[in-house]
């Protein structure tokens, strides 16, 4: 009686339901009042309207860490989409030890960003590290990693490319497995040329998968936080702090949480607007 | 039969004092054994009641594991007391970019799950100021605790420990940063007869003021002076951003921009802020002098330098790298550790020089010293323990770091590089200075020459008669921040000495105004001892 009247759904469904409504919905609903408040701990909190919001417009600091997560984002999104489709067509070849290497170079997913940043402390040492050593004896000069503001944001951008164009090799690569053999079949009676038929039927076939790694992809790096946090700690100066590092330190070092909400809610809007722009445009091209 | 009472009583009179007066030898987890006198130990561990048995206490500290700085003693002694008193300790290492903030939301919070703190005294304002942690004045003339001398403390030291004349921890760290330099490089006669040829001076050893320290280091800079095949450095410095790099910047600028007075007023004594309106002094002309210096002296150092934190710097004056370096007295104890250190019995030590051109806020202008404008510095964190008010035991943490600030294991501490506790009591030193002992140094692996430098830089940098004023306000962490982060954007070549000092300046005034400039006048003045007339 019970299963049929379909009651019995409820309890099922209820743990996921409190994990959403206590972890998502609450702390966004939470933090998005803070934003109209002036909050320091240990005062009363008091209402301040809109001035948070107002504050963003007239804080010099945060020009800096937009310029710097959208540089980051722009760069590190479409090399590792590049990269990652060049690699997926490799292994989507016939090669010897493919699946060795397929589980090699999958392996950086699995570190924590934050392990990856104390890795490349140690990678990008200038004096005596891994790399600059081998530079040393190859060519006789090194590179300021972690000193230089231009090459500590290379820095930044090598691990993070490192650890996330995997991500895209592998779902890109599960894209190209599932494209049915006969239309290669018939396009190589047409056509002899590789770049022919990638261009006009595997990557137009294999497109929405890579739109979908375009999406996750622009999503995370918008929020990066732990590979620069652990790196570089957004420096030298502030060459590496982008907008989360920088919202981070607002809250929970300074305990500004009012104007750190407003922050959070400021980058939300933004990759909201990113992501429906890019939405609309592939529903046209679709469409 | 008289006679026999009389040695009877005799008999019992010794033994009863050997009772009381019975020296209690402990060993730490090291196997390193300290022998106490009762009275150093305190009723609570001779009467062996155990009144905190079932009791554990939580204390935070910067990480750094068993061996690290501040954290190690606390693992050394931890067994020894834990058995003494019955008490669980229960050690909670964090990061030191994290610390100040986790510390911050547990008292803020009211959460309450540290009992005891091991404290940057630049965190003391802020603390005191909303009543987190408790005065121990009451414990200290309580001879159940282990007995420790606040009296050996120079003013400049006692001042990070208290709140106007309130105490809110036992002593443990002092920190200052003098000058280090290879005293055998320096005193090289080759090497001064090239330095005279070029510059048309010779220089003093140590160099009294930081012009003449940039000579030398520019001299020495870029060539293989220690004959070990590579390029050397004049100097060394730790400049990365968020890892404490901005304190160099403190000590160094304090001569080009404190005017020395008789009492604190809006023109003399004073480095941070207007004692008057609060408005911050730190784009000043003489800040920025300072600054720029600062850059003309980075460029006589290894070009790494602004990504290096504390242990690469000191590790590359250790390798015998940099003729100078200027930071904690870590750097003086690491010396003497050979495993580290090639330069062990070639160390020389001093108070950080000083500058003939000040700049005179009154007249607006710089004004020429006949003798150099020198300031003992108290910069760093001397890092040492207070109460939380949410303990349920402040008592049993009271204890604790009681034990530890007794004039024994203080003196060990000091006489150990890895322990980070840097020599500042009366008895760290020697005499004339203090009561500390050479051959109790030399026996305990320090070099005597070394010893000697060292610890006469210390005496001086603490009783220097002008002392620079250390910053104790609520969110003193955040303008150190905002202070660090900008100079290492002059540091790196994104901005100028004067950009990055304007954008101090202009985040100071964002954070005052935001705390309150009314309130935070109000603790400043107390903090630097500012009377309005």
């Amino acid at each position: 009686m019970g299963l049929k009247s379909g009651r019995i759904k409820y309890p099922f469904i209820l743990p996921s339901m409190i994990w959403v409504l206590a972890f998502t919905i609450f702390p966004l609903i939470y933090s998005f009042g803070l934003s109209f408040f002036r909050v320091r701990l240990g005062k009363p909190a008091t209402f301040i309207g809109l001035n948070n919001f107002i504050r963003i417009l007239s804080d010099y600091k945060l020009g800096n860490s937009l310029r710097v997560t959208l540089m980051y984002v722009a760069i590190t999104v479409s090399i590792q989409l590049v990269l990652g489709i060049l690699i997926a067509l490799l292994f989507h070849q016939e090669i010897k030890g493919k699946s060795i290497f397929r589980a090699l170079l999958i392996l950086p997913i699995f570190c924590t960003p934050i392990a990856v940043g104390y890795l490349g402390l140690t990678i990008f040492y200038e004096e005596g590290g891994p790399l600059n050593s081998i530079l040393m004896s190859l060519f006789g000069w090194k590179v300021p990693w972690l000193s230089n503001p231009f090459w500590a944001w290379v820095a930044v951008l090598l691990l993070d490319i490192w650890q996330w164009t995997p991500f895209c090799f592998l779902v890109i690569l599960a894209g190209l497995q599932s494209l049915p053999e006969e239309i290669y079949d018939a396009a190589y009676i047409d056509s002899s040329s590789e770049w022919e038929i990638f261009r006009k039927i595997t990557f137009p076939m294999v497109q929405p998968v890579v739109v979908i790694v375009l999406l996750l992809r622009l999503i995370e790096s918008f929020k990066i936080f732990d590979v620069i946090y652990s790196l570089t700690g957004g420096g030298p100066g502030t060459a590496t702090e982008v907008y989360s590092l920088y919202t981070y330190r607002t809250g929970l070092k300074f305990f500004d949480f009012g104007y750190a909400s407003a922050l959070g809610y400021v980058l939300l809007a933004m990759v909201m607007v990113v992501v429906n722009l890019f939405f609309r445009r592939v529903r046209q091209v679709y469409e | 039969m008289r006679k026999l009472l009389f040695v009877g009583l005799s008999v019992l009179v010794v033994l009863c004092l050997s009772v009381v007066y019975a020296d209690m030898t402990l060993t730490n987890a090291g196997g390193e054994s300290i022998t106490f006198t009762d009275e150093e130990l305190g009723t609570i561990i001779t009467s062996g009641e155990k009144p905190f048995e079932g009791v554990t206490i939580t204390i935070t500290v910067n990480e750094g594991g068993p061996k690290g700085g501040i954290s190690g003693p606390l693992y050394e002694w931890r067994d020894v007391w834990e058995k003494l008193t019955g008490a669980k300790l229960n050690i909670v290492e964090i990061p030191y970019a994290e610390h100040y903030p986790k510390v911050m939301t547990d008292l803020l919070t009211g959460t309450g799950q540290y009992d005891g703190f091991m404290i940057g005294s630049d965190w003391m304002g802020e603390l005191v100021a909303g009543e987190y942690i408790v005065p121990i004045d009451k414990y200290m003339k309580d001879p159940r605790f282990p007995k420790w001398d606040p009296e050996s403390l120079p003013p400049s030291i006692r001042t990070l420990y208290t709140w106007g004349d309130t105490w809110y921890g036992p002593l443990n760290d002092s920190d200052g940063q003098v000058l280090y330099y290879r005293k055998d490089i320096l005193n090289n006669p080759d090497y001064r007869a090239k330095f005279k040829e070029k510059y048309g001076y010779e220089y003093n050893v140590p160099p009294k003021t930081w012009n003449e320290l940039y000579d030398i280091s520019e001299f020495f800079n870029g060539w293989d002076w220690n004959n070990d095949g590579e390029p050397d450095s004049g100097i060394v410095m730790h400049l990365k951003v968020g890892a404490q790099g901005m304190y160099h910047y403190a000590s160094l600028s304090a001569p080009f921009c404190i005017m020395p007075g008789e009492k604190v007023d809006k023109y003399h004594n004073v480095y941070w802020f207007d004692p008057e309106d609060m408005k911050p002094l730190i784009n000043s002309e003489g800040h920025v002098k300072a600054l720029e210096f600062q850059l003309k002296l980075a460029k006589t150092g290894p070009d790494a330098q602004v990504a290096w934190s504390l242990g690469e710097a000191w590790d590359y004056f250790l390798r015998g790298k940099a003729v100078f370096t200027f930071s904690w007295g870590d750097v003086g104890s690491l010396v003497q550790d050979e495993a580290r250190s090639k330069i062990k019995g070639k160390m020389g030590a001093s108070i950080l020089p000083g500058s003939l051109e000040v700049y005179d806020r009154s007249q607006g202008k710089f004004v020429t010293f006949e003798t150099p404008n020198v300031w003992g510095n108290t910069t760093g964190g001397s890092w040492h323990g207070v109460i939380s008010a949410l303990s349920k035991n402040p008592e049993a943490v009271y204890h604790l770091l009681a034990f530890h600030a007794t004039n024994k294991i203080s003196l060990w501490n000091v006489q150990r590089g890895w322990t980070g506790v840097d020599p500042g009591a009366k008895f760290h030193f020697l005499p004339p200075y203090g009561t500390a002992s050479l051959d109790d140094y030399v026996a305990n692996g320090f070099n005597p020459d070394d010893a000697q430098e060292y610890l006469k830089a210390y005496y001086d940098n603490f009783f220097a008669p002008n002392i620079a004023p250390y910053l104790r306000i609520p969110g003193g962490n955040e303008y150190w921040v905002a202070l660090d982060r900008h100079l290492s954007e002059a540091y790196t070549g994104q901005a100028s000495a004067k950009e990055a000092l304007d954008r101090v300046a202009r985040d100071w005034e964002d954070i005052t105004n935001r705390y309150g400039r009314e309130e935070q006048l109000k603790v400043y003045q107390e903090s630097i001892g500012y009377k309005a007339e």
